[in-house]
């Protein structure tokens, strides 16, 4: 390739990291403004939004609020999601394609209309909105998320573990909690923390689905249209910093689980 | 599989195992559940199946099945000692007032237009990452341009109004350099909306692309370059043929989700780009009787999203059939 198509291709990589990085760093230098309104240029520096986050019990709140819903949904959709791949997987029966496609149906349902359907679904179950109804809208979202990763790693894990296991004296219940559970492990690991991250980041379903708690999110989306402060800003900051950090490590870690198979 | 625990894999129930494992598969109960759940294949099949089927029928299909009820019915939710009516009322209203179809098609546009701009924005991207970029390199770039796409849909909107609003990054640095005098007010219009959806979705076309791109061996475009082939040609002929599965699931993936979008287009839009999904949550927020109406619209754009993406998926196969002739 010409010297100068790498230059061209090289400079679309770096145009593209520019629209993707800068407005979030423009974001989190606004957090250091001293002055009420939201803008550029910024004349002078403070930390009081940063340290006023830590005196504000609703935003407190609202990120506790945020950590459980992602917690407790990730746990039905982690036993759920290995379920549905452990029957996937090297089972062949009638229907299973169909099941396949009902398995992953939460994740291609564009997000409003699966917020709709979530909102008036938790009506006919009874389910009133508040907690209990994100935490279950969260959990049938992601459902195919850790179905799919699950599944990707057991494709992987070779017949011989497991018929060795079976030819040593293991039964069926130790050769899956010995073999094919530790196997899984990491993939399971990966899953988790993406599940933590989109429920974590949700702003649709949780918005259709709250009661008078907001989630994150939703609370920052109701003070955007309440009218900006840099206060906004300095949430939103804490926000990237920690779904960023663990987003880049669960994305390296399970590039590396699928890369060697082995270990 | 660490080390050498596993020889023994509480193997034999009377082998005296000390191991936990081999406690645990002496005991008497355990050995009764084990015997019960794999008494035969079939059984087996059936413990496992169970619940899976279970779940998505009630909690995966359930859900879109109610709504579809839900938009033939006259109220809901239901008053106790009143009747449910069956009504098309709910779809009839969708073609009766174009108030509701305009936001409709621009929803269908602006999908359309994101998803193409963002297939034109991102190739270059994931052609850079698997052809230029030394092995060693790629997969660092690669996540480091994945670090932003891990926050959430509402602070990145935000990220977006500090850079385009009249006081923002974008109208400060041109004016500075001196292109404008007064502010361009980029923010609540399509490009405002464009900017943002595209921030947001760039990730799902990126990565089909880069394993589409990563999966075709570099000997073809090479093989093509000794047989004469100049660089268009190359890519019209060898490179673009073969990822036409990436382009159809990134595009797929990012239709999709570009329909969805609702935070997004509240913030960063204006009356004049109002889209569909608010024309749908307002029947949920404004009043609590048309929930009906809401989910016959949500149905309608359902299906249609549904029938494009079908659609798009049957030209690309045959375009790949054509190719591979």
């Amino acid at each position: 390739m010409s010297r100068g198509a790498r230059v061209a291709f090289s400079c679309c990589y770096w145009a593209f990291m520019v629209y993707v990085f800068v407005p979030l760093v423009l974001m989190m230098l606004m957090g250091f403004k001293d002055s009420k309104f939201i803008g550029f240029p910024i004349k002078s520096w403070t930390l009081d939004w940063y340290l006023g986050i830590f005196g504000d019990a609703t935003i407190l709140s609202a990120f506790g609020y945020s950590v459980a819903i992602a917690v407790l949904s990730t746990l039905i959709s982690i036993v759920v999601g290995t379920w549905i791949a452990l029957l996937l997987d090297g089972h062949k029966f009638f229907g299973r394609t169909a099941m396949f496609g009902l398995a992953i149906l939460p994740a291609l349902i564009p997000g409003i209309i699966s917020a709709i359907a979530f909102r008036i679904y938790a009506r006919l179950l009874g389910i009133e909105p508040g907690m209990l109804a994100i935490i279950w809208a969260h959990a049938i979202h992601n459902v195919p998320f850790v179905a799919l990763i699950v599944m990707a790693r057991l494709s992987t894990l070779p017949r011989s573990q497991t018929e060795a296991a079976r030819d040593l004296g293991a039964d069926p219940l130790v050769t899956f909690l010995r073999i094919t559970v530790p196997w899984l492990i990491p993939a399971i690991l990966g899953a988790s923390i993406f599940c933590l991250l989109l429920s974590f980041d949700d702003f649709v379903r949780s918005f259709f689905l709250g009661g008078y708690q907001p989630t994150l999110p939703v609370l920052i989306f109701a003070e955007l249209r309440s009218g900006m402060s840099p206060e906004i800003n300095a949430i939103a900051t804490i926000a990237v910093l920690l779904t960023a950090a663990l987003g880049f490590w669960a994305e390296r870690f399970t590039r590396r689980m699928n890369r060697s198979p082995g270990r | 599989m660490r080390d050498g625990r596993h020889a023994s894999a509480g193997a034999r129930p009377h082998g005296g195992n000390a191991t936990g494992w081999g406690k645990l598969v002496g005991f008497a109960p355990y050995r009764a559940l084990v015997s019960l759940i794999y008494a035969s294949p079939r059984r087996q099949f059936i413990l496992l199946a169970a619940f899976p089927a279970v779940w998505v029928l009630t909690q995966h299909l359930g859900p879109m099945i109610q709504m579809l009820y839900v938009s033939f019915t006259d109220a809901y939710p239901v008053t106790k000692g009143v009747d449910t009516q069956l009504t098309l009322d709910n779809y009839r209203r969708f073609f009766d007032e174009e108030f509701y179809r305009i936001p409709f098609y621009r929803t269908l546009a602006f999908a359309t237009t994101f998803t193409f701009a963002t297939l034109v924005i991102t190739y270059p991207i994931a052609y850079f990452l698997t052809r230029i970029v030394s092995r060693r390199n790629q997969l660092l770039m690669l996540l480091l341009l994945l670090i932003p796409f891990w926050v959430g849909e509402i602070v990145r909107t935000f990220a977006i109004m500090i850079l385009l609003g009249n006081n923002g990054a974008v109208n400060l640095l041109l004016r500075s350099i001196g292109l404008i005098e007064r502010p361009i007010p980029f923010m609540y219009t399509g490009f405002s909306i464009s900017v943002g959806i595209i921030y947001l979705t760039a990730l799902y076309m990126l990565l089909p692309l880069y394993s589409a791109l990563e999966k075709l061996p570099r000997s073809y475009a090479e093989a093509a370059a000794d047989l004469g082939a100049g660089p268009f040609t190359r890519f019209r002929r060898i490179t673009l043929p073969l990822t036409l599965e990436g382009i159809a699931s990134g595009c797929i993936l990012v239709f999709l989700i570009s329909t969805g979008f609702y935070g997004t287009p509240v913030l960063l839009g204006g009356p004049s780009t109002t889209v569909f999904a608010e024309t749908i949550a307002g029947f949920f927020y404004v009043a609590g009787d048309e929930w009906p109406t809401g989910a016959a619209f949500a149905t309608i754009m359902f299906f249609t999203v549904l029938v494009v993406v079908v659609v798009f998926q049957r030209i690309m196969t045959s375009l790949r059939r054509g190719d591979a002739r």
